[in-house]
């Protein structure tokens, strides 16, 4: 257990383990008999290692759902709804930006130059990024283009849904937490029936 | 081997096709950038040539005018030609026919069997040459079109740039792969060994090694098809994300006031939200171990210092900081307290109490101002449903008639009952 020290305590603070962010570990975690060790090291603090739908992202979950761990989910599900719709719009803001086909999957690397060039060259792409940074989960005073894109990616970055391999140098990869957010936005999709499988016409119009 | 180029055969110069054949790719080659330009852009322009060299083109099949109409385009051959060198998928054809090669496989070997039954030797090997070329253009078409769709398997279908064009290249690349499978299928080897009968030479070109190529081909065929089939998945499951994406978006701005369910207090908590909060494990120096001391102590020691010079007025400057700061403080907090005590008599009385009065009652040492300013600001700090409970009152006069300036003098502060002062009521 002594050598799995590091890992657990990463786990334990919140962190997402993902091919990205940590490739050694992603793959110790594939290992069944280690999640089980680890799981009963964490019994006690009412934590278990869990896993995403497609298995691309390691984290901890609570084992019982008691009052307390209810509370801290309610109050980690509000943040994350309430931050759903800023996310979603960078991600096709980055997509639109960089000319992509996909939406944004883990992996993929971003540099912000890239980015700043081609949205300092469109004013639509301009007014978009002016107006997320201006939400409130980033809070960017700035009007140059180049402080509001640094603040929203550091921002994104402390959510966890960015990896910056070099501190000083302006590149991030999209770490696989991206997956688990898509799977709530997919879930939630079905679970509210919302109507927006069966009517791209109307999407259209607008 | 020789720096120079190998000597060509000499019957194969004395072949009139040969010179012909030359002249025509080395005219190929003296127009090749106007060529070039004409295959990307799709038409020739007249105009990049003289007259006699339009000529030439046109009676050499490299160039032709499709019909009237139509402006001055590359031949087909040609194209096909140039896509294929360059590996452009975009325009590379596959061509999967292989009924057309079996039978000129079929009209080649008997004719070499008549050749060889006249016992004419330079007729049977001329027909057996054929045989050969046939038999490899038929393995080679296969080969080519296997290797332009690992091409364009590896590089991803880059060649066209939107997601719905590479599904769209997918499907057409599964069609010409079932198209290639099928023409392996058409190949008998059952005919092939009667055709080849006894003679070991057509044994060995029809059936072993045609056999060998086409198993090969076959493999690589499946290899070609599993991936297809992944990146079909994958590029699926891209755009379907992306339409998840902006289909939210776009609802979720239409619908500001959405509401989600309550799932982290379901019964059932769904697994894509049970993500535990992260827990820092704190740690601290301790030295109730024995076997620690050494090692604290190599940390303490390493604990970077100040310079001992600059300590004592270092020191004289904080220690003076801190005592000021710390009477401020200390003022800070009386001033509260004793605006706390005007609040509480004010909630004792019956009547609303002037705060300038209360403070020459009591004797206080407060400026004035600063001592209702302090009120204003408790009162206005107070939660919502104290602050109802309470009037405040001020009294002011214009400082100035020439401009807006209001100075407050005093103010009053009073219970709060039926919405007046208490005395009101």
């Amino acid at each position: 257990m002594i050598e799995h020290g590091p890992l657990l305590e990463r786990l334990l603070e919140g962190e997402f383990i993902c091919t990205v962010t940590d490739e050694h570990s992603f793959h110790k975690l594939q290992s069944e008999s280690l999640v089980e060790d680890l799981n009963h090291f964490l019994r006690p603090l009412n934590r278990r290692v869990a896993k995403n739908d497609d298995g691309s992202v390691y984290f901890l979950a609570y084992c019982e759902l008691n009052q307390d761990a209810r509370q801290q989910l309610s109050q980690q599900f509000t943040n994350t709804v309430q931050s759903l719709l800023p996310m979603l719009e960078w991600m096709q803001l980055v997509q639109e930006a960089l000319g992509r086909d996909g939406a944004l999957t883990a992996g993929d690397t971003i540099k912000l130059q890239d980015f700043e060039s081609k949205v300092v060259d469109n004013q639509s792409l301009l007014q978009r990024l002016a107006h997320l940074a201006s939400d409130k989960h980033f809070r960017s005073t700035s009007e140059k283009p180049d402080m509001q894109i640094k603040q929203v990616f550091k921002c994104i970055k402390e959510l966890g849904y960015l990896y910056q391999p070099h501190k000083d140098r302006l590149f991030y990869i999209v770490t696989g937490k991206i997956e688990q957010l898509i799977e709530l936005v997919r879930f939630i999709k079905d679970e509210e029936n919302l109507p927006i499988d069966d009517v791209p016409e109307q999407e259209a119009m607008f | 081997m020789s720096q120079s180029p190998p000597k060509i055969k000499s019957s194969a110069k004395s072949n009139p096709l040969f010179d012909l054949g030359k002249e025509r790719l080395e005219l190929i080659g003296k127009h090749a950038e106007a060529l070039m330009a004409g295959y990307v852009e799709g038409q020739v322009s007249e105009s990049a040539f003289s007259q006699q060299a339009l000529q030439k083109l046109i009676d050499g099949r490299v160039l032709f005018y499709p019909d009237e109409q139509q402006s001055l385009s590359l031949r087909p051959i040609v194209n096909e030609l140039i896509a294929s060198l360059t590996q452009d998928e975009r325009k590379r054809q596959i061509n999967s026919d292989v009924g057309e090669h079996l039978d000129q496989i079929q009209t080649r070997v008997q004719s070499l069997q008549a050749a060889r039954q006249k016992g004419d030797y330079a007729a049977s090997e001329h027909h057996m040459q054929l045989l050969t070329e046939r038999v490899h253009d038929m393995t080679g078409q296969f080969g080519d079109a296997i290797e332009s769709l690992w091409h364009r398997l590896n590089t991803e279908f880059g060649f066209v740039s939107s997601l719905d064009d590479k599904i769209l290249e997918i499907e057409l690349a599964q069609r010409q792969l079932r198209r290639i499978l099928d023409g392996f299928g058409i190949i008998n080897f059952d005919d092939l060994i009667q055709l080849a009968g006894s003679d070991g030479g057509l044994r060995k070109l029809l059936v072993s090694q045609l056999q060998a190529r086409i198993s090969e081909h076959s493999g690589s065929l499946l290899e070609v098809q599993k991936r297809l089939v992944l990146l079909m998945a994958r590029f699926r499951q891209q755009q379907d994300r992306a339409l998840l994406i902006n289909r939210m978006s776009a609802f979720l701005r239409q619908h500001p006031n959405f509401q989600v369910g309550d799932y982290p207090n379901r019964s059932q908590v769904p697994a894509v939200v049970n993500q535990a909060h992260g827990i820092k494990a704190h740690a601290f120096v301790a030295l109730d171990r024995a076997q620690d001391s050494y090692a604290l102590a190599e940390l303490a020691r390493a604990v970077p210092r100040e310079q001992e010079a600059d300590t004592n007025s270092a020191q004289q400057t904080q220690g003076f900081d801190i005592a000021e700061q710390s009477m401020v403080a200390t003022q800070q907090k009386q001033l509260a307290k004793d605006v706390e005590d005007f609040f509480i008599q004010v909630i004792d009385s019956d009547q609303p109490i002037s705060g300038v009065e209360y403070l020459a009652e009591n004797e206080l040492t407060w400026d004035p101002e600063i001592w209702l300013f302090q009120i204003v600001a408790e009162y206005e700090g107070l939660p919502q449903q104290s602050k109802h409970s309470f009037l405040l009152e001020k009294e002011s006069a214009a400082k100035s008639p020439f401009n807006q300036l209001h100075i407050i003098q005093d103010v009053k502060l009073g219970m709060r009952f039926f919405g007046g002062f208490q005395e009101v009521g």
